[in-house]
């Protein structure tokens, strides 16, 4: 009796309030998602997530913010260098959105690692990492939410472009200074005025030409070797076919370089530049003649041998190049 | 080849004089001989007669070879002004000569950047067109009537003799008369410096090169003698330098850096003092005298280190002055060495902010975008210099070895030099002078050994002990070449030397290497610098050869059948030659000072055709001049510059343009089939392919077959609504689009409604009655038509 009393009252509620009740569950159910991101926003500017974590928050219907999600694989078993690389980058654009002071959420940004959602991936049918995709807060995610990665790189000012266009948030990319090459510097100049300071009663060295002339040397070679091209353009050391396994360490057009053909241009150009002071050092040596005659034909089968060596690999980078010497 | 003789024929004469004047020293007698010129007899019987003819004579065949080996355009092609800002600065040169100096300096040209304008006087380096109408004048003073073009087109060759002889002097003063020859022949051939300084390259760089090296000469001069004579010729030299290049900068910071580091090595010296300071001041006020550096020496971060290191000196001149008269050295020591310590920061802070403005200016997308700014690579190192580059290292290590004052300079200068050079391919050519030097140093100690008799074999020349008396007595080192060799009978050594079968080997090793060195510039000069690029050609099989010479056509017709006044729109590369050849306003060209403009021309050009029309009305553009190469293959056109166009423009309108847009989805940047529809519909594609589908340009092929892309374009069917074909060259490397004005309304599809009034109002009033009425007037009622249907 009291039980179905219970019963039919329960029932009455329930037909009473269902509509407004579905309303206000779901507002619930959407606030407490959002403070639940918002917490952990707050603890790590890039939420981390799992296959569980990705369906309830990000997959699941009611939700009223974007996400931002990177798909890579960060175990060290996978591999991957670009996903550390684009992680870096990534890191960077959702620190610079968390802390700053249009911060609200309506973005977030999340990933998801291969090793702890791989049903994520496989759910999305997704077979490379990293993956950049947009999840917008209404509607299905279009063509333009996934990001062009092989077009636009993944410097994180393309990603904010990315993102602004997708979501009207604009972030200002800030990178937090790097103060390696400054401390680093400071610590060299350190080093360096300790060992002076140390040294101050016989301070000989700094005026000794030999290590002035080779330091100079050092430079001028290195510039002229092309590594300010490495440096700004970053090539790679060399060239591996991946059909044949042959190692290639000369870029075959004059336009580029490898990094291991430029040490080699390094090294021959010490030598001839060698060749030449041992054959101004052989004549004019204190040294007894049969030394000074080995380096004579030392210093000129240097210069001779590196220089046509040179040439030959000048040719054979810049195509039409008639003259050779020695070496075809 | 005529030029390719003189050339190897001044190396031959340049490597044996510097050996050849120790034959003069060794056999004196030998010179009597040489009968023929009974006047000169006397003064040839001194080996120092023969040595200032053999001198003569080479460095006046390293300037004839110089000269001459810069004359390939000119022969192949015809007297002509090459590539692109040289317009420039050739239409500039015309209108000061036409309409004199000071209207020159108050030229505001209306003609470019419409409807901007720009300030010409203002903003350019005037010392070329000034250089050039002056030249031009004295002529015609003369009454040897030249055109002013070809002054402009065999200036830069003139200047490089010049450089020649200033290299020679310079490189006299730090090594010795050899090595300063040696360094003429060099500079007089090396690639690295005809690329700027070829016949109608009438630009800026090929005096420059020659004030660089005469005002370094001049320093080096004044430090040695520490005389206001020489400084004061320095600053004048400076103020040409400075009103011929931007490139200024580098000596406005190089001379300095010495000044300063000669401090810091303890050489300081009264001579250094005066000499600064002069130049200093007198540099300064010169160097404000012309309008587009203006008040920049005391407000920009590059005069900063000048200014600093000019504060610093006369601190410490005043410290010195006061050492003498007190007696607390330690004191003043902690103070000297406080003193530079600041200063050094300061001087490397500046260096640095210096280095990130530069390195920040290189990914700017219009900087980027000229193949000028771009890092080097080894291979551009070795083009241009050949052996040189490889062998300057050992006369650094030579110079360092035996330093001296001036030789800090040298060192300083290749350092600083090799650096810029490394980081911008452009800066190569201030790289090269140094370069040519220190090889001459490191050749010629080679060859002063070597080529001797091998009986006489003397210590090294004893440069130490030359340079203390240099110290010592800084007056008289003009001609110490001379001096060092009159060691050679004082200190004979008992000891044998090489062995004449080994210095003969050397020897001949050498000098083939140094005439690889000259026969690769004749190739290289010949056949990368020596392209006007207004003019093309191109030979078949049999060596014959083909001119195309559509760019001129194309100006040539704009000139004569376009409104006086047509505005027409290009790429901003084309802009200069517009208004040089074509003489008709241009909306961009090559003084890239308004990159919002450019973005706007590169935003229409981007768009697709209603889009561009809008742009093209609000900019009042007449005629659009594309460059498509497509029919002859030409690599340089403006599909192939298209994306550095949608770059710029989106870094200004990134809500309409985005660079994405006009990749395929896998990132390629296609003309055909799979190309992405922004690209096939936007108006450069629809000018550049116009018409060319219908186009077979060999059986092999389909029509529409692209050879400079290699690809069948893949929209064949273009059609215009605003536009319309004016003129394509002969090659089609050319095409002018006439912008057609607004069009009429457009008919409606469907009738008007036809309204017929359901009640017609007619007045109650007979014609009698009305107000008044013409007599014999056609009598109109109104609200009534004259005829119904």
């Amino acid at each position: 009796m009291f039980g179905k009393l219970l019963i039919s009252l329960f029932v009455v509620i329930i037909f009473y309030h269902d509509p407004a009740d579905a309303q206000k569950k779901k507002e619930t159910l959407l606030s407490e998602k959002l403070t639940q991101m918002m917490e952990w926003a707050s603890k790590r500017s890039v939420i981390r997530m799992n296959g569980d974590k990705f369906r309830r928050f990000v997959k699941a219907p009611p939700r009223n913010y974007s996400v931002v999600i990177m798909f890579t694989a960060l175990q060290p078993q996978r591999q991957c260098g670009v996903c550390r690389q684009a992680d870096e980058e990534f890191q960077v654009l959702a620190n610079s959105w968390r802390y700053s002071s249009a911060f609200t959420n309506k973005v977030f940004f999340a990933s998801v690692d291969f090793d702890e959602g791989s049903d994520v991936f496989q759910m999305l049918s997704m077979n490379s990492a990293p993956t950049f995709l947009h999840f917008p807060s209404k509607g299905k995610p279009r063509r333009s939410d996934t990001y062009e990665l092989q077009v636009r790189g993944f410097a994180a000012e393309q990603l904010a472009r990315w993102v602004a266009d997708r979501t009207d948030v604009q972030i200002r990319v800030i990178r937090p200074p790097n103060y390696a090459g400054p401390l680093l510097l400071g610590f060299l100049l350190a080093v360096i005025g300790g060992l002076a300071y140390l040294r101050r009663h016989n301070l000989e060295f700094l005026f000794n030409k030999n290590v002035w002339a080779f330091s100079a040397l050092c430079f001028v070679l290195i510039m002229t070797s092309g590594q300010m091209w490495n440096h700004i353009r970053g090539p790679p050391y060399a060239h591996k076919n991946p059909s044949t396994g042959q190692v290639s360490y000369i870029h075959g057009s004059s336009q580029a370089q490898f990094v291991a053909e430029t040490h080699i241009v390094l090294l021959f150009n010490a030598a001839i530049t060698m060749g030449m002071v041992l054959l101004c050092e052989a004549a004019t040596s204190d040294m007894d003649i049969g030394k000074r005659k080995i380096m004579c034909v030392a210093g000129i089968g240097l210069v001779m041998l590196f220089f046509s060596w040179l040439l030959s690999i000048f040719r054979a980078k810049y195509h039409g190049y008639p003259y050779s010497f020695l070496m075809g | 080849m005529a030029e390719h003789h003189a050339v190897s024929d001044g190396k031959h004469k340049a490597s044996t004089n510097a050996g050849g004047s120790v034959h003069g020293n060794s056999r004196p007698g030998a010179a009597g001989g040489g009968g023929g010129k009974g006047g000169l007899s006397g003064g040839l019987t001194q080996p120092a007669g023969w040595q200032s003819l053999l001198s003569f004579s080479i460095l006046f065949l390293a300037c004839l070879a110089g000269f001459s080996s810069r004359l390939f355009a000119v022969i192949r092609f015809e007297s002509i002004i090459h590539e692109f800002d040289p317009w420039f600065n050739y239409r500039s040169t015309h209108h000061l000569t036409t309409n004199g100096f000071y209207e020159f300096l108050n030229w505001f040209d209306e003609r470019a950047w419409y409807p901007l304008g720009r300030i010409v006087g203002g903003t350019v380096y005037p010392g070329l067109m000034v250089t050039a109408g002056l030249i031009h004048y004295m002529l015609n003073l003369l009454h040897i009537t030249v055109h002013i073009r070809d002054v402009c087109v065999f200036l830069a060759p003139v200047f490089s003799g010049l450089t020649a002889i200033s290299t020679f002097l310079l490189t006299r003063e730090l090594w010795n008369q050899g090595a300063g020859l040696l360094a003429a022949c060099f500079i007089a051939i090396v690639p690295g410096y005809i690329s700027r300084s070829v016949a109608g390259s009438f630009d800026n760089e090929g005096i420059a090169i020659f004030a660089l090296q005469f005002t370094y000469y001049l320093w080096v001069k004044s430090v040695k003698t520490g005389s206001v004579f020489w400084t004061i010729g320095c600053c004048l030299s400076y103020f040409y330098m400075v009103s011929a290049w931007g490139g200024y900068v580098f000596i406005i910071n190089l001379i300095p850096l010495h000044v300063f580091v000669l401090m810091l090595m303890q050489r300081y010296s009264r001579r250094v003092y005066i000499a600064y300071s002069t130049f200093y001041i007198v540099g300064l006020v010169l160097s404000m005298q012309i309008p587009f550096v203006g008040f920049q020496p005391i407000r920009t971060s590059e005069h900063m280190a000048a200014a600093g290191v000019f504060a610093l000196l006369q601190a410490y001149a005043f410290l010195q002055y006061l050492k003498d008269r007190l007696t607390r050295q330690e004191f003043q020591t902690l103070f000297f060495l406080g003193v530079s310590l600041a200063a050094g920061v300061v001087f490397l802070t500046v260096i640095y902010l210096t280095y990130t403005g530069l390195y920040a200016k290189i990914h700017i997308p219009i900087i980027a975008s000229v193949s000028e700014h771009q890092p080097t690579t080894w291979v551009s190192f070795f083009f241009d210099l050949h052996i040189l580059v490889c062998t300057f290292p050992a006369g650094l290590w030579f110079c360092i070895k035996n330093i001296n004052d001036e030789r800090v300079f040298v060192a300083l200068y290749a350092i600083s030099a090799v650096y810029f050079a490394g980081v911008m391919v452009r800066l190569m050519l201030t790289l090269t002078p140094v370069v040519c030097m220190l090889s001459a140093v490191a050749f010629s100690s080679v060859f002063e050994h070597y080529m001797g008799d091998d009986t006489k074999r003397e210590k090294p020349p004893a440069e130490d002990s030359s340079d203390e008396d240099d110290k010592r007595n800084s007056g008289n080192l003009y001609d110490k070449a001379g001096k060092v060799r009159k060691h050679v009978s004082e200190q004979e050594k008992a000891e044998e030397g090489l062995g004449p079968n080994i210095k003969s080997i050397v020897t001949m090793l050498m000098l083939m290497l140094l005439m690889m060195f000259a026969v690769h510039c004749t190739w290289v000069t010949s056949n990368a610098y020596s392209s006007p690029s207004v003019v093309l050609a191109s030979y078949n099989h049999d060596g014959t050869r083909n001119i195309l010479d559509d760019f001129r056509e194309a100006y040539y017709w704009l000139r004569q059948n376009t409104d006086e006044h047509a505005r027409v729109m290009s790429w901003w590369d084309y802009g200069y030659q517009i208004a040089g050849m074509a003489n008709r306003t241009t909306l961009v060209d090559n003084n890239t000072w308004n990159n919002s403009h450019i973005a706007l021309v590169g935003k229409a050009m981007s768009s697709n055709e209603s889009a561009a029309y809008k742009i093209m009305r609000s900019l009042d553009v007449d005629y659009v001049l594309i460059i498509f190469g497509g029919v002859i293959g030409y690599s340089g056109d403006d599909i192939n510059k298209f994306l550095w166009m949608v770059r710029i423009a989106e870094g200004e309108h990134p809500k309409d343009i985005r660079e994405s847009d006009y990749f395929t989805p896998q990132g390629e940047f296609r003309v055909d089939k799979a190309g992405s529809p922004t690209l096939l519909n936007c108006l450069m594609y629809k000018m550049s392919y116009y018409r060319f589908g219908e186009m077979q340009l060999d059986f092999r092929t389909p029509p529409g077959f692209d050879r400079t892309r290699n690809a069948e374009i893949g929209n064949k069917d273009i059609k215009f609504q605003h536009l319309e074909e004016a003129f394509t060259s002969e090659h089609w490397l050319v095409r002018i689009y006439k912008v057609k004005n607004l069009d009429n309304r457009e008919p409606l599809d469907h009738k008007l409604r036809s309204v017929v009034p359901k009640q017609k109002y007619t007045s109650k009033k007979t014609a009698k009655r009305k107000r008044g009425h013409i007599k014999n007037k056609l009598a109109l009622r109104k609200g009534k038509k004259l005829q119904k249907k």
